[in-house]
């Protein structure tokens, strides 16, 4: 299991990861596959995964917005239905009294007998009455049915009876009677024929309008309940009863239709309210009905909630196996990049490697031509000397002896410079970096192509301008450059060419050196060409294409720059620029970098 | 037998003047293609030269073509240091000897008995 998991982890892991050799990696195009690797991953994935998120965003908000809309209409409607009956429950009884006022003679209401008589008949008809009271415009109670006495009480100061004086009618707030009883008071005001006026009020019991408000409730999630203007609550309430009575949502700006919101309520659930004024059409009450209901509570909410839930889990593990299949093919492609750059790059490595050797081979070549001269000036010397001892006889005392002998050591002197030429420029091969006149190596490496200049009379002049400074530098690869590029020169010449190479300082830390031929030139729309691996103009077979785009990454690892001028039949000229320290520069690049 | 030697080592040239003279073969040395057609442009007679292929200025295959045009009846040796086949194949191609530098001289006395037989004696 652990090896199937490994396995499959090493399909996700790039290859580049695991082998990325040291040496290869300034062949490369990309030298950050990493950084490709997960950059293609978020682009592959953000792709794919956004208008998935978007969408299913949008869609989730139209279903809960319509949603939202029909609990709001919903709720709305248990509330105006509710408000009905509650206005009726109140005008129903106001109506009731004001029958009574216009029906009975204000005798027969001041007569306590009577009172009582149409006490016992209004509880017949409407049941939780709990007394009747008649008060004169003073304020004065004039006469009272029901449990309590208080014959005489002056009510001249209460809040109600202003109330009712002002309005023609007064339904109160509930409030706890002298039994711990919640009641309301309605009150009912008549002018008589002489101009006073009394009043009269009954106190209702509330169990049968808290009944009428909560026959409305649908679903443990819904509360019905009354509070007053000032937010107190007034009539039973799952939710909102206990502790402060206060209900945690605002008291809603006054309206005269049932109105409905979406809000959320003290604990952070989010609800539907709606809410109604309550007003009879004899006069305003101070109640308020509100209704509640959870969101997460209604039917339709619940199924969707499901749904969503089930959405939301197929949409997870659609977003899992997308990144999944994005990132294998983002890995797969890029481990095709990676493998193709990379045998890309091992073919110029590979190359660069057979270019030194071809080179050296060339040089060695070049080498046993210049020592075959010599060797053969040292055999017809030798010769020579031997035939004056086999043929002529006369060997002894001959100054024309010593001279031959001394023809013999300096031409033996002459393959010794030789030899030590090439064993130098060998040697300087394995050297890293090291301080160099130029203008020396130049030289040294020109003295390899003299003869052929002199075979094909081409003249080579070198020009090394004053206070041009020794450079440091990888020796190695700066002369495997400039071999490249004096045999260009050599290869695009014919016979009777200038080769001119300059050599000078260019703004305080680089220097500049052009190669220039007088050959056969490049045509324009080869010169961006050149540069690049296996471009060649050459017949098929002799050229690899691969010695100046090896030039030119030679030129980069040595933090320097490369340029070409070229006219067909006028000649070209390479420009290479280099640090002056080239370690300097890699430091610098290091820290900025 | 007489003998024209081009070659631009001049040591070499005239040492190998030298050895061939002991042998009894005369021999003129230049160290310059245009000398030795001067030479023979003011009547000189040879019967082979030996040249090198590689000179600065006129090498010896040209050298060669400009000869043959004055004397057709002129033989020719090439000589050179650049054991090269492309130098090989230049030789056998322009229908004449070849011989590398170092040579032995007993070779070169055999190719020229075997270029011009007819004045051995």
């Amino acid at each position: 299991m652990k090896q199937k998991f490994h396995s499959f982890f090493f399909i996700l892991w790039p290859r580049f990861f695991r082998e990325l050799s040291e040496h290869i990696i300034p062949y490369l195009t990309f030298n950050n596959y990493p950084r490709i690797w997960v950059r293609g991953i978020l682009i592959l994935v953000s792709t794919s995964l956004i208008p998935l998120f978007v969408m299913t965003g949008i869609y989730y908000q139209l279903i809960e917005k319509s949603i939202d809309n029909a609990l709001i209409l919903r709720t709305e409607r248990v509330a105006s239905n509710t408000r009905r009956a509650v206005s009726f429950f109140f005008e129903e009884r106001l109506a009731a009294l004001k029958f009574m006022v216009n029906d009975r003679d204000y005798k027969d209401l001041i007569n306590p007998t009577q009172l009582s008589e149409i006490l016992k008949n209004l509880k017949l008809g409407f049941g939780g009455l709990t007394d009747l009271s008649v008060i004169d415009y003073n304020g004065t109670q004039l006469t009272y049915a029901g449990p309590y006495n208080l014959e005489g009480k002056d009510y001249s100061q209460q809040n109600w009876f202003l109330e009712c004086q002002k309005r023609n009618a007064y339904v109160s707030e509930v409030f706890s009677g002298y039994r711990g009883v919640p009641h309301i008071v309605v009150a009912v005001k008549h002018t008589r024929p002489d101009g006073n006026f009394f009043i009269i009020r009954a106190t209702l019991e509330t169990e049968r309008l808290f009944n009428a408000v909560t026959s409305y409730k649908s679903g443990t999630y819904a509360d019905i309940f009354m509070i007053n203007h000032d937010g107190v609550v007034q009539s039973p309430s799952k939710y909102y009863e206990k502790k402060t009575r206060r209900i945690s949502i605002e008291v809603p700006e006054y309206s005269s239709r049932t109105k409905a919101l979406l809000t959320k309520d003290r604990k952070g659930i989010p609800v539907i309210v709606s809410y109604a004024f309550i007003n009879t059409s004899i006069t305003p009450t101070p109640f308020i009905l509100i209704v509640v209901k959870e969101k997460e509570g209604v039917s339709v909410m619940k199924i969707w909630l499901g749904l969503k839930t089930n959405f939301n889990l197929f949409l997870a593990i659609s977003a899992m196996v997308i990144v999944l299949i994005m990132s294998l093919t983002a890995t797969s492609l890029i481990n095709k990049i990676y493998f193709a750059d990379r045998s890309k790059a091992e073919a110029m490595l590979s190359a660069e490697q057979k270019g030194q050797l071809a080179s050296i081979g060339q040089l060695a070549a070049g080498v046993a031509h210049e020592i075959n001269n010599p060797l053969a000036l040292i055999n017809e010397t030798a010769g020579y000397i031997k035939d004056l001892f086999v043929i002529k006889s006369q060997y002894q005392d001959d100054p024309e002896l010593i001279e031959q002998i001394d023809v013999i050591l300096d031409a033996v002197e002459r393959c010794g410079a030789i030899t030590r030429q090439l064993l130098g420029f060998a040697r300087q091969l394995d050297v890293e970096s090291r301080s160099l006149n130029l203008k020396v190596m130049m030289t040294n490496l020109l003295s390899f192509f003299q003869k052929e200049a002199e075979y094909r009379n081409i003249s080579i002049l070198l020009d090394v301008e004053d206070g041009t400074p020794s450079i440091e530098t990888d020796r190695k690869k700066l002369q495997q450059i400039l071999l490249n590029l004096i045999n260009n020169a050599f290869q695009a010449m014919d016979k009777d060419g200038n080769l001119s190479i300059k050599i000078g300082i260019v703004g305080t830390d680089m220097v500049r050196i052009s190669i220039e031929d007088s050959g056969c030139g490049i045509e324009e729309h080869h010169l961006n060409k050149i540069f690049d691996p296996f471009f060649t103009t050459k017949q098929e077979g002799k050229g690899t294409g691969l010695g100046l785009s090896i030039t030119f990454g030679l030129v980069k690892k040595l933090h320097g720059n490369i340029s070409v001028n070229s006219k067909v039949g006028e000649g070209t000229t390479f420009v290479i620029t280099l640090p002056i320290n080239f370690k300097k520069e890699e430091k610098h690049e290091n820290s900025t970098g | 037998m007489k003998i024209l030697l081009v070659d631009d080592e001049k040591k070499f040239a005239s040492m190998l003047a030298k050895r061939l003279e002991l042998r009894g073969i005369k021999v003129d040395y230049f160290f310059e293609a245009t000398n030795a057609i001067q030479e023979v442009e003011n009547g000189k007679k040879y019967d082979v030269a030996i040249l090198d292929v590689k000179m600065p200025g006129m090498g010896g295959i040209e050298l060669r073509r400009k000869l043959s045009r004055m004397d057709s009846d002129l033989k020719f040796i090439f000589l050179t240091g650049h054991g090269s086949n492309v130098d090989y194949k230049t030789g056998v191609s322009e229908a004449s000897y070849y011989l590398p530098k170092p040579l032995k001289i007993n070779d070169l006395i055999e190719t020229l008995y075997l270029v011009a037989p007819e004045k051995t004696t």
